[in-house]
C-alpha cells in the first residue's frame, strides 16, 4: 500500500503537476519544433516516452548496481564499501539515450516512413532532449542520495526502487505527450486566427507556451492533498486542512 | 583499489557498448529499409546547390522524385545539359534537347530615364513600394529596391542605377528573382545561344501614356512586328517574342527589327560573345579591381 501510493503520487506528479515541459521547462526544442500538427506531436510524444523508458530502465540498473556510492558490484570488486563511480553517470546516461534514439529511428524508418520524414532533424535531436536526461538525473538523485524527493510527492528520504524510476519515466513521457498534443491542438487552431504580424510564427508560439505553463501552474498543490487522501497513516493530518493551501480555495467568494 | 576502480569504469562502458552495439546491430538488420541505390547516384550527379529552381525543396527531394516518379530529368537549371544527361544515363531514359533558362528583365530604364518618381520613404522593398501608388510613373517597370538582388543566392543580379541587371556569368537560372519580383517583369527565357533578344520594356499602355512616364519605354509602334514575325502583338501595346520560333541561325529579320525599333527596346542580353570581346580588345577598359582586405587584428603594441 505504501509503495502503491508512492507510485501513484510520482505518476500524477510527473505527468501533470510537475510536467516536464510546462513546469521544469525541459524538452522545449521538440515542444516548439514538432507541435505543428496533432498527429506529428503525438508521434513525437510516443517516441520520447519510449526513449525515456528505455533510458530510465538502463540508467536505474547502472546507477543502482555500479555507479552510485557504495553500489554492490563496485564495493564487492574493490573491497571498499565507500567506492564511488558516480563520475560515470553523465556519460552512461548520454550513451544509453543516444543508443535508444538510434533504435527508435530505425524502427520508425521501417514502419512509419511518413512520420519519419515529417520528423526530419527532430528525431535524432531527441538524443539531446533534456527531458530525457532530466529524468535520468532525477532517478540518479533518488537512487544514489535518496533525498530531496519532495518534488515528486513521495516525501523526502526514501530511496527509489526500479518501479518508482520506471513510473517517473513513463509518466514523464506521458506528461510530455499531453503537453505537446495540447500545444499542437492550439497551434492548429491558431493557423486560422488573425495573428498580428510581429507575433506570427515563433512569437505567438512562445506566448501560447507561456500561457499553457501558467494554466498548468494551477495544478500545484494537488499533490499534497492527494497524498493526504491516499495515505492511510497519520489520520489527523488527512482530515486537517492546511491554512493557505492553494488548492483549498477561499470559501468567501 | 584505484586500478580496480578504473578497470571497473572501463568495463562498465565496454559492457554497455557491447550490449548496445549488439542491439543496434540486430535492429539494423531487422529494420533494414531498402533504398534505391539510384537515388544516391542521382544525388551525387546533382550540383547540390539546393536552390529550389527545379520546384522541389532541395536536391535530395528532386533526386527522390526523379527516381521514384516520372519527373523530368532536365529540371535542374544549375546543372544544365550535362547534369540532365548524367541523370538520364543513371535512369536509362533519353533526354530531349533542353535549353538553359536564364532570367530576362523586361525593363530598361534607369532612375534618370523614369519620370514622375516621388521621394518614397517607406520600407525600401519592391514588394512594399509596389502596393503604394505614385512611387514612380510607370506602373509596369522596375522599382529598383532590389528584392531580386536579395533573393539571389548566387550574387548574380544587382540593382544598378535603379535597374535590376543580371550578371549572366554568375547566374545559374534558379528563377528565384523571377518569383520574387512583385511586378513580374523578370521572366525565364530559354537561352538557345549565349545572347538572346528580349523586349526590355513591360509597359502595355499606348505610346502617349508611355511617353509620360518613361523616356525610353516601348511605344507600341509595331515596327518590329512588320520586320519579323518573331514579334507578335496581342491586344496589348508590347511585343511578345515567341521563343519556340526563335532560331539563332536566322537572325537577319530580327536584326532589321532591332535596327528599326525607335526606342531601342529590343535588347540582346546574355554573356558577351567572343566577337564582342575581340571588338573591344583594343580599348582601354578598366581592369578587374582586386579587393585588398586588411586584417582587423591590430598587432601594434599599446604603449599607453
Amino acid at each position: 500500500m505504501e509503495l502503491v501510493s508512492q507510485l501513484v503520487l510520482i505518476a500524477v506528479s510527473a505527468a501533470i503537476i510537475n510536467n516536464f515541459v510546462l513546469h521544469y521547462f525541459v524538452g522545449i526544442c521538440p515542444f516548439l519544433g514538432v507541435s505543428r500538427r496533432v498527429d506529428m506531436a503525438f508521434g513525437m510524444g510516443c517516441a520520447v516516452t519510449f526513449v525515456i523508458s528505455v533510458a530510465a530502465l538502463l540508467s536505474w540498473l547502472c546507477t543502482e548496481y555500479i555507479l552510485r556510492p557504495g553500489a554492490p558490484l563496485t564495493s564487492w570488486l574493490t573491497g571498499n564499501p565507500e567506492a564511488d563511480l558516480s563520475i560515470l553517470n553523465y556519460i552512461v546516461y548520454i550513451f544509453v539515450i543516444a543508443s535508444s534514439v538510434q533504435l527508435v529511428e530505425m524502427y520508425l524508418r521501417k514502419f512509419f516512413p511518413p512520420l519519419y520524414k515529417s520528423f526530419g532533424v527532430f528525431l535524432p535531436l531527441i538524443t539531446t532532449n533534456c527531458a530525457i536526461l532530466f529524468a535520468c538525473l532525477e532517478i540518479m538523485k533518488h537512487v544514489s542520495i535518496g533525498a530531496g524527493a519532495g518534488a515528486w510527492g513521495g516525501g523526502g528520504g526514501e530511496k527509489w526502487g526500479l518501479a518508482a524510476a520506471m513510473v517517473l519515466a513513463i509518466a514523464g513521457g506521458v506528461g510530455f505527450t499531453i503537453a505537446i498534443v495540447i500545444m499542437a491542438g492550439i497551434r492548429e487552431d491558431l493557423d486560422h486566427c488573425d495573428v498580428p504580424k510581429p507575433l506570427q510564427g515563433a512569437g505567438i508560439t512562445l506566448l501560447v507556451a507561456g500561457i499553457l505553463a501558467l494554466a498548468f501552474m494551477g495544478f500545484s498543490g494537488v499533490d499534497s492533498n492527494l497524498k493526504k487522501a491516499i495515505s492511510p497513516q497519520d489520520p489527523p493530518a488527512a482530515t486537517a486542512t492546511t491554512p493557505g493551501d492553494p488548492t483549498e480555495g477561499d470559501p468567501s467568494p | 583499489m584505484t586500478l580496480v576502480l578504473i578497470m571497473l569504469a572501463a568495463g562498465t562502458m565496454l559492457a554497455l557498448g557491447a550490449l548496445m552495439g549488439y542491439v543496434l546491430g540486430w535492429a539494423n538488420k531487422a529494420f533494414h529499409v531498402v533504398v534505391d541505390p539510384r537515388i544516391e547516384q542521382v544525388n551525387e550527379a546533382l550540383p547540390g546547390a539546393n536552390c529550389g529552381g527545379c520546384g522541389f525543396v532541395g536536391c535530395g527531394e528532386y533526386a527522390e522524385a526523379v527516381v521514384e516518379s516520372d519527373t523530368a530529368v532536365d529540371l535542374c537549371t544549375v546543372g544544365g545539359e550535362s547534369c540532365a544527361a548524367a541523370l538520364a544515363e543513371i535512369l536509362g531514359v533519353t533526354v530531349e534537347q533542353s535549353w538553359p533558362f536564364r532570367p530576362a528583365v523586361h525593363c530598361g530604364a534607369t532612375y534618370a530615364e523614369r519620370l514622375k518618381r516621388s521621394d518614397y520613404r517607406g520600407e525600401q522593398q519592391c514588394a512594399t513600394a509596389n502596393i503604394v501608388s505614385g512611387v514612380q510613373g510607370c506602373t509596369y517597370g522596375c522599382l529598383g529596391f532590389g528584392d531580386c538582388d536579395r533573393s539571389c543566392t548566387f550574387d548574380a543580379i544587382h540593382t544598378i542605377d535603379g535597374l535590376a541587371t543580371v550578371d549572366y556569368d554568375k547566374c545559374v537560372g534558379c528563377g528565384a528573382c523571377s518569383k520574387v519580383c512583385p511586378r513580374n517583369i523578370i521572366s525565364m527565357v530559354p537561352f538557345k545561344i549565349e545572347q538572346m533578344v528580349v523586349v526590355a520594356c513591360a509597359n502595355e499602355d499606348f505610346g502617349k501614356d508611355v511617353k509620360g512616364v518613361c523616356k525610353v519605354g516601348c511605344l507600341g509602334c509595331k515596327a518590329c512586328a512588320r520586320a519579323s514575325d518573331l514579334f507578335t502583338f496581342t491586344d496589348t501595346n508590347i511585343p511578345v517574342i515567341d521563343y519556340d520560333k526563335y532560331d539563332p541561325d536566322q537572325m537577319d529579320e530580327v536584326e532589321v527589327a532591332l535596327a528599326k525599333c525607335p526606342m531601342k527596346r529590343l535588347a540582346k542580353v546574355g554573356k558577351p560573345s567572343d566577337k564582342d570581346i575581340e571588338g573591344v580588345a583594343g580599348e582601354d577598359a578598366p581592369g578587374v579591381v582586386q579587393v585588398d582586405f586588411k586584417t582587423t587584428v591590430d598587432d601594434t603594441e599599446w604603449h599607453g
